[in-house]
């Protein structure tokens, strides 16, 4: 039985892909693939209403950044004062979500946490997101030399063990938000690159592309004017996705007392500091209470995420 | 094909060297050198320059690494400032057992996020696959340090059913060896299942919307050998490329693992050498691993080569 | 889950590998040293059958394996080419024996060594060694054998600094060993009671000179060497003709290093270790009350002085070079609050280097708690230079997280602007030896003797910053040097007395060092593991049981 797949002709693609790196080729392929379908108009998926969990992870989303960004105003304790007559101490009134090891209230550090994670988040992807996206954008509508000597950039950056480089950078540059969003930031590149790239390759050969070059578009306008709403789809997904990945990567730099310096909270460290000492046996809830928030974090974006997608005719991509 | 081989070869070389240098560079230019950590309480002035001399560390930069090149082409990787062990070694009783930690963990990621993307994407939406994407999302947002201390309380201290530590090697006792890997592969299989789903469970989805499918359907194809060889099919690929990545990431990423579980692997040595600025083993480590990514990354794409006829080689 | 930053493979920072000199008196049993102590502070765990935790009960049994859990990996067998911290010790006490050992009263004995003995003047010493005695690779030992010893230790980078004070080593018959130092020294033998005391044989010797850097260990101690796979497992086996008739029980030890320490204490609760060694007092607390568990600490029997936990200031940068400062840091930092939350509880306020009950104790002027103090003391500082600032470093490990997460309060509640850095071992240990840091968290100091400790307090080690000084505080005390050298070259108890306790005042005065608490050490064995700390020497007398984290393999055995 032939493979009905190849009704669906996107070969000058494959084409054009497959000379540089058939593997990652592939998967990008799949995300011209997935661009180049016709909508199917009578998917029922369309018509649903966003519904109850849609704006349940739009509030949670709203309350994390708002409270983040208003920290300071809200009637908090000071996420850093130790009192040493209430340490470990579960939920009660005097603080809402009970205290840590060294009597900190874990709702202040909850909150101001909130800000150094949301932080190296976005701005870290944002960092690979204005270098690599728009190296991937420009690159994979160009081509050439330019393209290739890119696309090996961005595979070596991957092929090197990132921990090395992590630790070898702290230790030159010191512990410190900057830094850290930074170094985080510099490693999503390569990513970045190379989704966004993969984008822009198939929107370089659409028609509607082909026939600007021939009307005498300049290529800046071309890449501003096509290419680029285009892209964005699937860049917003990702994207989210690696947010979603680097809050979680800080927690693993804290472990490793790579991250912020103490005792700024994170959620990464207030994980970290909740897994200490054997605090998972004696005192969970410390964990537990960034980790949830960190968990429906990750879970609303993916979910606003996936309903806009469905919503406004966007095909599920990549990711 | 020779040709397509020939270019890969290639890039193997260049990604090599180039990762080779950058290694070199990266641990050379961290303040401090093996010294302190060698010279303990004897450490002088004049001792310290002898010591140095010894190691061949006075050398201009250049010079030592070409010493260091000459020897990988001997296949003289060097040894350990401190224990003395050959960096061959080194990797030789490391790199199994990393090796296993991937194989085993990924086993278990894909075991767990093919047949869940494969029920849901069907239904998107619907409760099932709600519960599915929840779990999922949680196992992402706990990594693998807090992933191994319940994994321990739980299954080892609590019920007794796998050891807290340890390692057996698979040549004295295979059926104990994977016994006691399963915790360590788990502690880092969290976030693979998590990616694996979302990615096969958005393609499925995708995919099954497309007209061929319908086309089938119309056809008269039974839902599972549409969703088999039709849907899935196509659908693997962004997830092998997506295992690619993830594989890479985890070659020396294991450290947490084997700190936690006292596993001696590679990620362990890897993370000690940096921090003793024991810098052969650094450098020859970084280079093995950088070898076995491209070439992992080679195998990958050649799979792909075979699976999609679309994909040219030239 | 402390990971083993603090006696990482090459922390030097530990015990005994400066044997630079001694003061026990060989032979004056129970004089200087005090022995053991009944402090009411310990937290000893009657095991189940009620007898003492480590002290065997009933008849020594033949056989069985124990698999120790270690907090890291050794890092080679050749005593020349290695710094043993406590897990070093304890795998290579399993092969080698020490020439003397340090007895339960605090004197230093005869152990491998048969006898040693000094002229009227204390610096030339005789050594007669037992006969009969032979290498696991059936060689013997003679006095040739270690001259040769001697000889490549102190040609070695890593231990010829130790030997400093031996002239010359020579044999003079095949059994006796004539040893010139360069000044009397009444406490030469307990040198030889550490890492530098470690008998070798001739084959390691010659393999290294072969170029063999990882010769094949070569002993006399009651296990044999079987096999060391790195960061995985060390194993020996039963040494048949051990020179010490009936011992060891065992027929086969095993050390694992697990440096994580909630892991480590999960293995051994699940079977995977019979016993392990710790540095984190939670463990001390979590094993007290189980009645399966015996828990040896060093709480109680502390031979000398104990490690203690302290931060390091540097005296020579600013604002610590201002004696103010540092007064200031003191004043504001209260030990109850740091013990209470490092410390598990256990330990008591220091205000030195000895416990109350070591013969050399005397109370020191160290400065109490007191924030207001504290704070007057840095508003005069701040009219003169600003607002005092301050960065404390640290190494990546949870229980010193909170540690310099409390002292940070503390002194900023008394006016300080103090920022954390946590950062590696091995970065650590760089900035202290060429001065590049303000404050910092160190342990040291634990020896059986404070003799042992000149290299880092000493006038002559202590350099400018950026050039490489042991005595990493850079406290310049010449009241200090002059003390510690009579101390060394005295057979007087009361002068030494007096001197080290002057040492003491000063260091309380000069404040390089602003002390935590004693930094314990704990092992913790399931029942069945006997007599892991009640080990003799071979004359009969009891040993020092515990040595900071360092217990004898010898006299331990499985009951059934």
């Amino acid at each position: 039985m032939p493979d009905d797949r190849e009704l669906l002709d996107t070969g000058a693609s494959a084409q054009l892909l497959g000379d540089r790196f058939p593997g990652m080729a592939a998967m990008d392929e799949h995300v011209v693939a997935m661009q180049s379908e016709k909508l199917d108009s009578d998917d029922v998926l369309l018509k649903r209403p966003f519904g109850f969990l849609f704006w349940f992870a739009l509030v949670w989303i709203a309350i994390v950044f708002l409270a983040a960004i208003f920290a300071n105003l809200l009637p908090l304790q000071n996420p850093n004062f130790q009192n040493y007559s209430a340490l470990s101490q579960g939920p009660s009134s005097a603080h809402l979500l009970g205290t840590d090891d060294l009597g900190r209230d874990l709702l202040a550090r909850l909150i101001f946490g909130a800000r150094v994670s949301l932080i190296v988040g976005f701005f870290g992807v944002g960092i690979g997101l204005i270098v690599g996206g728009t190296a991937g954008l420009i690159s994979g509508y160009k081509g050439g030399r330019l393209d290739v000597a890119l696309n090996a950039g961005s595979f070596i950056i991957l092929a090197f063990p990132a921990i090395v480089a992590v630790i070898a950078i702290v230790t030159f540059w010191g512990q410190s938000l900057v830094h850290i969003t930074i170094i985080l930031g510099v490693a999503t590149i390569p990513l970045m690159f190379r989704v966004i790239r993969a984008s822009s390759l198939s929107f370089a050969q659409r028609d509607f592309v082909v026939a600007a070059k021939t009307m005498g578009a300049t290529d800046t306008r071309i890449v501003l004017r096509e290419i680029f709403p285009n892209v964005i789809p699937v860049t917003v997904t990702f994207s989210l996705i690696t947010v979603a990945g680097i809050i979680v990567i800080e927690g693993t730099l804290a472990f490793l007392g790579l991250s912020v310096n103490l005792p700024t909270p994170s959620w990464g460290n207030l994980i970290n500091e909740g897994t200490a000492n054997n605090a998972l046996s004696t005192d969970p809830y410390i964990m537990l209470w960034p980790a949830m928030s960190m968990f429906l974090l990750l879970w609303s974006i993916n979910l606003i995420g996936d309903r806009l997608r469905q919503r406004f005719d966007i095909r599920e991509g990549l990711l | 094909m020779s040709k397509y081989l020939v270019r890969r070869v290639l890039q193997l070389i260049v990604v090599s060297f180039v990762i080779s240098v950058l290694a070199f560079l990266l641990v050379h230019l961290l303040p401090g050198d093996p010294s302190t950590i060698i010279l303990g309480p004897n450490n002088t002035a004049a001792n310290r320059a002898t010591l140095l001399e010894q190691l061949g560390l006075n050398d201009p930069l250049w010079q030592q690494y070409l010493t260091w090149l000459g020897a990988v082409f001997h296949g003289n990787l060097g040894t350990s400032y401190l224990n003395h062990e050959s960096v061959t070694h080194i990797l030789a009783t490391g790199a199994p057992v990393d090796l296993e930690l991937i194989i085993i963990s990924q086993t278990i990621a894909f075991s767990v996020a093919v047949p869940l993307a494969l029920l849901v994407s069907r239904r998107p939406n619907r409760p099932l696959d709600n519960v599915a994407t929840t779990s999922t999302f949680g196992m992402l947002a706990l990594p693998p340090f807090v992933v191994a201390p319940i994994l321990v309380a739980i299954f080892a201290v609590g019920l007794g059913w796998f050891p807290a530590t340890g390692y057996v090697p698979f040549t004295q006792n295979p059926a104990t060896n994977i016994h006691d890997m399963i915790l360590p592969s788990v502690a880092i299989t969290a976030g693979s299942i998590a990616v694996y789903f979302r990615l096969l469970r958005s393609d499925l989805i995708s995919t099954l919307q497309q007209d061929f499918i319908t086309m089938a359907r119309s056809k008269g194809l039974s839902g599972r050998r549409i969703m088999w060889r039709h849907a899935f099919r196509p659908s693997s690929f962004s997830l092998l490329a997506a295992a690619g990545i993830n594989i890479g990431a985890l070659i020396a990423g294991t450290f947490v693992v084997e700190l936690l579980f006292a596993i001696p692997g590679i990620g362990y040595s890897l993370v000690l050498a940096v921090n003793q600025r024991d810098y052969l083993v650094v450098q020859g480590i970084a280079l093995v691993v950088a070898i076995a990514y491209v070439t992992i990354q080679f195998i990958i794409d050649f799979i792909f080569t075979i699976v999609d006829p679309r994909v040219v080689r030239e | 889950m402390t990971k083993s930053n603090d006696m990482s493979r090459r922390t030097f920072l530990s015990r005994g590998a400066v044997a630079g000199g001694a003061v026990v008196l060989a032979g004056a049993a129970g004089s200087a040293l005090a022995g053991c102590s009944s402090d009411s502070t310990s937290s000893s765990t009657t095991a189940a059958s009620g007898s003492k935790p480590g002290v065997g009960t009933g008849t020594p049994v033949q056989g069985g394996s124990l698999t120790v859990g270690n907090m890291a990996d050794i890092d080679g067998f050749y005593p020349p080419n290695n710094h043993f911290d406590t897990n070093g010790y304890n795998i290579a006490l399993t092969i080698y024996d020490t020439l003397c050992g340090v007895a339960a009263d605090g004197s230093t004995q005869p152990n491998l060594c048969e006898s040693i003995t000094p002229n009227s003047t204390f610096d030339g010493w005789t050594m007669k060694l037992r006969s009969g005695i032979k290498f696991n690779d059936g060689s013997d030992l003679t006095a040739a054998v270690i001259v040769a010893n001697y000889q490549a230790l102190n040609a070695s980078l890593l231990t010829g600094q130790a030997l400093t004070q031996i002239a010359s080593v020579t044999a003079t018959d095949s059994m006796t060993v004539q040893y010139k130092l360069t000044a009397p020294n009444p406490g030469f033998p307990n040198g030889l009671t550490t890492q530098v005391g470690m008998v070798f044989g001739q084959a390691m010797i010659d393999a290294v000179k072969g170029g063999n850097a990882r010769p094949t260990p070569v002993g006399t101690g009651p296990f044999i060497f079987e096999s060391w796979q790195p960061n995985d497992h060390f194993t020996a086996t039963r040494n048949p003709s051990y020179w010490r008739k009936g011992l060891p029980y065992l027929d086969k030890i095993t050390f694992k290093p697990i440096p994580d320490t909630v892991q480590r204490e999960a293995t051994l609760k699940t079977g995977g270790v019979d016993m392990l060694v710790s540095t984190d007092p939670l463990t001390i607390k979590r094993f007290s009350d189980k009645p399966d568990y015996q828990v040896v600490d060093t709480l109680t029997g502390v031979i000398g002085e104990p490690s203690v936990a302290f931060i390091m200031l540097n005296t020579v940068v600013p604002p610590t070079d201002d004696i103010r400062i540092r007064q200031a840091l003191a004043k504001g930092l209260d030990q109850a609050t740091v013990q209470k939350i490092f410390g598990a509880g256990y330990g008591e306020p220091l205000d030195g280097i000895f416990l109350p009950d070591s013969p050399y104790y005397k109370k020191t002027s160290y400065p109490t708690f007191d924030p207001a103090g504290a704070k007057k003391l840095v508003a005069q500082y701040k009219a003169e230079h600003g607002t005092p600032k301050l960065e404390l470093i640290t190494i990546t490990d949870p229980r010193l997280a909170q540690v310099v997460q409390i002292i940070q309060q503390m002194w900023n509640q008394v006016g300080f602007e103090v920022t954390i850095s946590q950062i590696q071992q091995a970065n650590l240990v760089s900035n202290f030896v060429s001065g590049k840091f303000q404050a910092a968290t160190s342990y040291q100091f634990g020896n059986v003797t404070p003799d042992l400790n000149y290299v880092w307090w000493s006038t002559t080690t202590a350099k400018p910053v950026g050039q490489i000084a042991l005595n990493f505080a850079r406290n310049v005390d010449p009241i200090i040097e002059e003390n510690m050298l009579t101390a060394r070259h005295t057979a007087d108890t009361a002068t030494r007395t007096k001197a080290y306790q002057t040492v003491n005042e000063q260091l309380a005065k000069d404040l390089p060092y602003l002390w935590l608490q004693q930094y314990l050490f704990s092992a913790v064995a399931v029942s069945r593991v006997q007599n892991f700390a009640n080990p003799t020497l071979p004359s009969g007398a009891p040993a020092y049981a515990f040595n900071e984290g360092i217990f004898s393999s010898t006299a331990i055995w499985l009951s059934k």
